[in-house]
């Protein structure tokens, strides 16, 4: 025999053995690994190579939180990220999302300044075949996907809170609203789902209720002229913590620390628990930003495996608050992790 | 070597950076390459930034933000500042959608009615600005402040109706999002906005107002400018294009949130400062302030589409416009003096030794007294005559430097007469047959002076040098001329490079910045027709009137150019080398030629003209009267022949009454010196000549 066809014998033994050996592992328990690694290749073949673009309003605490968990999970699934940072310039914001719909990502994630600025754009986005997903602060246009708080339900939620305290004789029912940016529904809709609680009780009066385009300075300005002329104040509505921290200094000025009590919506911030532990704010309604990036993130992996075409239906993903009244609430707020930055 | 160092110099590149910083358009040059140089970055480095789309949309967002810019641009350069072009704006674009979508207006009413508002906002500024004479700064900023916070107050107020506003109007919808021939629509009504106001302030009697307002408020009320209304109009204008980017903005964007228009009188006055508008007013164009909006906004937008963090986009920008800003102001601030530094481009120029002049020397140079004792007249009744001719009927005509021809009347010269003011720098003299005075005019041309005493242009530009940066069609200098026997003009221009007061500096470049110009009254052309000459002068016809002489100043030599004959067209040197620095040529009545020194050579300039680099130290390091300069503190006229042999040579040493000579004239037997500074006209009686001979009848027969 020649060595080449003993090679040859050899190589005929290890295909007809391998084939056995395949058979064998089709026949045995192998057929719902398959089945999961199946999933997962369709998971990735959904996923893999698609861009997401994110265009918040400006980075903060509350915005660098979802963008870092966003960026982690979209990392891990291969996906391309792309952040575009106005800095609160509306204007910026605009042409922002207009020319990253002209670069035509798969999924545009935006957080709207108020509820005309995007509108016409996000329609247009959907048109074009993008993938449209609203956080916390909604636009007129409603999009495939919105993630964030019901801001009408936390109105309603802190309004009652703080009747309970200061109406029906509790309090002087003397009640002050700080809003954010006016027109962003965030803050006109908790204004809104709060005031429609309010007005039922007759004990309360609202005596300001004043936009502070999220700005501190601006709300404790606006504190201090309504402490002057309503010294009884009994609570401050704030939609907002960062914003509110204004107020706590314009309180502490004008001595009311106690008898002014501030109620904020949280976005669950540290300084926010901080200030509250400190006895600055008096309850928060708080969320966590973290578990909310990971809200967005499931509305957008959601949506690309979907097979809809965009703009085909509306969904939401409606985040739960919970009360922070003392420091056993911390779970409350988020922990920004020391290696984020 | 050294002959490559020669041509070096004979051919600097010096000579384009120079002309090119001479260039107006060079003003603007540092925005201009900014702005492209920005847009290249951005190109490159953003995917699809050049795409039809992606323009569109830079456009979309730019057209506002330019509006603006132009209205900040009015009120800068009516010499103040308008800063409440940003809150004028933002309440623009809530009135625009109160009115439009809230009340439901007519389109039109609501734009005459937003635009009347912006306008009123403008006439509160430049009411108090003009007719109340308060500072631009603070009223405006008063102004600013009062908007914003009834923009704020108004905002609040209607916080439910703007969060549902939703507009089913096309034309509202065109406006905000439309496009013209791919252009889009708000862009559109920016060009015609840019090029409507360009011609308005530079073509429009208002608009020229406020420009003069802006640059020198004194000067404009002397010149009869209504200084008030011409700054009451900027602001208005100013605030009806605020008003203007209001509504533009409005069917953008349909919303008005507390940011609108926050910082946009930053970035407006940005803009126009980093555009190169002087913030004293009255310098800069509408183009300038579009060139620096286009570059801050291209900035933002460009920063933000690469996905750079928001604080770190504020930050560069306001770094990247302090840089420029501080460059342009010291570019526009210095542009001047680096011209200066380059400007001046010695040429390389051999001599070699001249004859002699020592009083002993034997030479047909040596110096005499010839000239001591001539007989002053018109003594301090002139000032500076360059060249001086004499009539038929010998009456003395000489220039003056304030722009005018004196003529002494004749037999004694004592009774002064103003013959014609013409302006400029009038030099060189001649008559044509028709007893017409030309004379050459610095900065102006050559003009002429009818015996009636009235002035006409004769020429005032020529054939433009193509390959030339300078624009070198207008005549300069023109310095001497004479008049062909077929009445052709013939006449030098000294130098294409410098102004007379600066004649200086272009001997110490000895670079050939001349030429030999004809007019041709007959068809009315003038033609260069010699070029590269340096410091040409002295333009005499022969006695022939065959050719032309000329001398070259600076190297001291004397050519004849042929006008008739087979050699016609061509030149050649007569006579090289000579002691002293060539002016006027003038017929004498022996039918020789009589010429002026200007100045007299020095073993020491003439090494300084073979050492470039010398002369370029002494013009940048030394302050200017400690400068080498020719030696012009000499009185010395020599006669010569066709053939180019020197027979004499007149002198007053040291020149104490005949310094500078330019002009000698012979006359009836007597010799007339001229000098350019001199205070004075010179005669003297040559024993020698013919007593009956005159200019004019050699070159014009009896007649």
């Amino acid at each position: 025999m020649s060595k080449a066809s003993r090679l040859k014998k050899q190589l005929w033994w290890g295909v007809a053995a391998s084939i056995a050996a395949l058979t064998a592992i089709a026949a045995t328990p192998s057929k719902a690994a398959e089945a999961r690694e199946e999933l997962r290749q369709q998971f990735d073949k959904a996923l893999k190579g698609k861009t997401v673009a994110w265009a918040p309003v400006w980075l903060g605490v509350l915005e660098s939180e979802w963008t870092r968990v966003m960026k982690a999970h979209f990392d891990d699934y291969g996906m391309k990220f792309e952040v575009r940072d106005a800095n609160f310039k509306s204007d910026v914001q605009l042409q922002a999302v207009s020319s990253l719909i002209n670069e035509h990502p798969d999924v545009l994630v935006v957080q709207n300044p108020n509820v005309t600025l995007l509108a016409k754009e996000l329609k247009r986005a959907m048109e074009a075949g993008i993938y449209v997903v609203q956080v916390n602060m909604a636009s007129n246009t409603l999009t495939d996907a919105y993630v964030g708080v019901d801001a009408r339900d936390m109105g309603r939620r802190l309004a009652k809170n703080m009747i309970a305290d200061c109406g029906g004789g509790k309090g002087s029912g003397e009640i002050s609203i700080l809003e954010g940016e006016a027109t962003a529904a965030y803050s006109l809709d908790m204004k809104n789902g709060a005031m429609e609680v309010f007005k039922a009780d007759p004990s309360i009066k609202i005596v300001s209720s004043q936009p502070t385009s999220w700005d501190a300075n601006k709300a404790g300005e606006i504190t201090s002229t309504v402490l002057q002329q309503h010294p009884n104040l009994c609570g401050i509505l704030s939609v907002w913590g960062p914003q509110a921290a204004g107020a706590v200094q314009a309180i502490k000025a004008a001595g009311k620390t106690g008898t002014a009590k501030i109620y904020v919506a949280s976005d669950g911030q540290p300084a926010d628990c901080d200030l509250l532990e400190q006895g600055g704010f008096y309850r928060n309604l708080s969320y966590r930003a973290d578990t909310q990036g990971e809200a967005i993130v499931n509305a957008v992996i959601g949506l690309l495996q979907s097979g809809d075409k965009p703009g085909a239906k509306r969904t939401a993903y409606y985040t739960t608050p919970a009360w922070v009244n003392s420091k056993d609430d911390r779970m409350y707020c988020f922990t920004v992790p020391k290696d984020a930055k | 070597m050294k002959s490559l160092q020669r041509f070096w110099h004979r051919n600097s590149p010096q000579l384009f950076l120079g002309e090119l910083l001479e260039k107006r358009w060079m003003e603007p040059i540092i925005p201009f390459t900014l702005t492209i140089a920005v847009f290249l970055a951005f190109a490159l480095t953003i995917p699809r930034y050049t795409s039809l789309g992606n323009l569109q949309q830079l456009m979309f967002n730019f057209a506002e933000q330019g509006m603006v810019a132009i209205a900040m641009a009015f009120s800068v350069l009516s010499g103040g500042i308008d800063l409440s072009v940003g809150s004028v704006f933002a309440m623009s674009n809530f009135l625009a959608l109160y009115f439009y979508l809230i009340l439901g207006l007519p389109l039109p009413v609501m734009i005459v009615a937003v635009l009347a508002f912006g306008a009123l906002m403008g006439a509160v500024n430049g009411g108090m600005i003009a007719y109340g004479k308060t500072r631009p700064f603070l009223t405006t900023l008063v102004v600013l402040i009062i908007v914003r916070a009834a923009y704020n107050k108004v905002t609040a107020a209607f916080t439910d109706e703007l969060a549902s506003i939703n507009s089913e109007s096309p034309v509202w919808d065109f406006m905000g999002g439309g496009t013209i021939l791919g252009v889009p629509t708000n862009m559109a009504v920016l060009i015609v906005v840019a090029v409507a106001t360009h011609f308005f302030l530079t073509r429009a009697r208002p608009g020229v107002h406020i420009m003069a307002v802006g640059s020198s408020r004194k000067a404009a009320r002397h010149a009869g400018v209504n200084v008030k209304w011409a700054l009451f109009s900027a602001y208005v204008i100013s605030g009806a294009l605020s008003a203007l980017a209001g509504i533009f903005y409005a069917a953008r964007q349909n919303s008005s949130g507390t940011d609108t228009g926050v910082g946009w009188e930053i970035n407006a006055l940005a803009a126009v400062v980093l555009g190169g508008i002087s913030l004293a007013g009255g310098r800069g164009t509408i183009a300038r302030a579009m060139m620096g909006a286009a570059i801050i906004f291209m900035l933002i937008s460009g920063m933000v589409q690469t996905g750079i963090s928001g604080n770190f986009t504020t930050a560069t920008i306001g770094i990247v416009l302090l840089i420029a800003v501080g460059f342009n102001v010291k570019w526009v601030k210095n542009k001047g003096k680096v011209l200066q530094k380059v400007y001046v481009v010695p040429s390389w120029v051999d001599f070699e030794p001249p004859p002699s002049i020592a009083r002993d020397s034997g030479t047909v140079f040596a110096e005499n007294d010839r000239l001591r004792d001539a007989e002053p007249i018109a003594l301090n009744q002139i000032e500076g005559p360059e060249d001086i001719i004499l009539d038929r009927d010998d009456h003395l005509y000489t220039v003056n430097r304030n722009g005018s021809i004196i003529r002494f009347r004749a037999p004694d010269y004592t009774v002064r007469e103003e013959f014609a003011r013409i302006g400029g720098r009038p030099l060189g003299l001649a008559f044509d047959r028709d007893q017409n005075l030309l004379v050459c005019i610095a900065g102006m041309g050559v003009y002429g002076v009818k015996p009636d005493r009235t002035v006409f242009k004769v020429t005032d530009r020529t054939n433009r040098t193509r390959t030339r940066l300078k624009d070198d069609s207008r005549l300069y200098l023109a310095d001497d001329l004479d008049v062909a026997p077929d009445g052709k003009i013939y006449f030098s221009e000294a130098t294409t490079r410098y102004e007379l007061t600066d004649w200086a500096l272009d001997g110490f470049e000895g670079r050939g910045n001349g030429r030999l110009i004809c007019h041709d009254p007959a068809t009315g052309t003038t033609r260069t027709i010699l070029k590269n000459l340096t410091f040409p002068n002295g333009v005499c016809i022969a006695h022939d009137g065959k050719s032309v002489l000329w001398a070259s100043t600076w190297l001291c030599r004397v050519y004849r150019y042929w006008i008739a004959t087979e050699k016609a067209g061509t030149c050649e040197l007569l006579i090289d080398n000579l002691p002293g620095y060539c002016d006027n040529i003038n017929r004498s009545s022996d039918g020789n030629y009589w010429l002026a020194f200007v100045g007299l050579r020095s073993p020491v300039y003439d090494l300084a003209m073979a050492n470039p680099g010398f002369r370029i130290r002494m013009v940048k390091q030394i302050p200017p009267d400690e400068w080498l300069c020719p030696g012009i503190n000499y009185g010395c006229v020599i006669k010569f022949d066709d053939k180019g042999n020197v027979l004499e040579s007149l002198w007053d040493p040291g020149g104490t009454s005949h310094p500078t000579i330019t002009s000698v004239r012979e006359h009836k037997g007597y010799l007339y010196i001229g000098g350019l500074e001199n205070n004075r006209i010179g005669r003297i009686r040559l024993p020698n000549a013919d007593p009956g001979w005159e200019a004019h009848k050699s070159y014009w027969g009896a007649a």
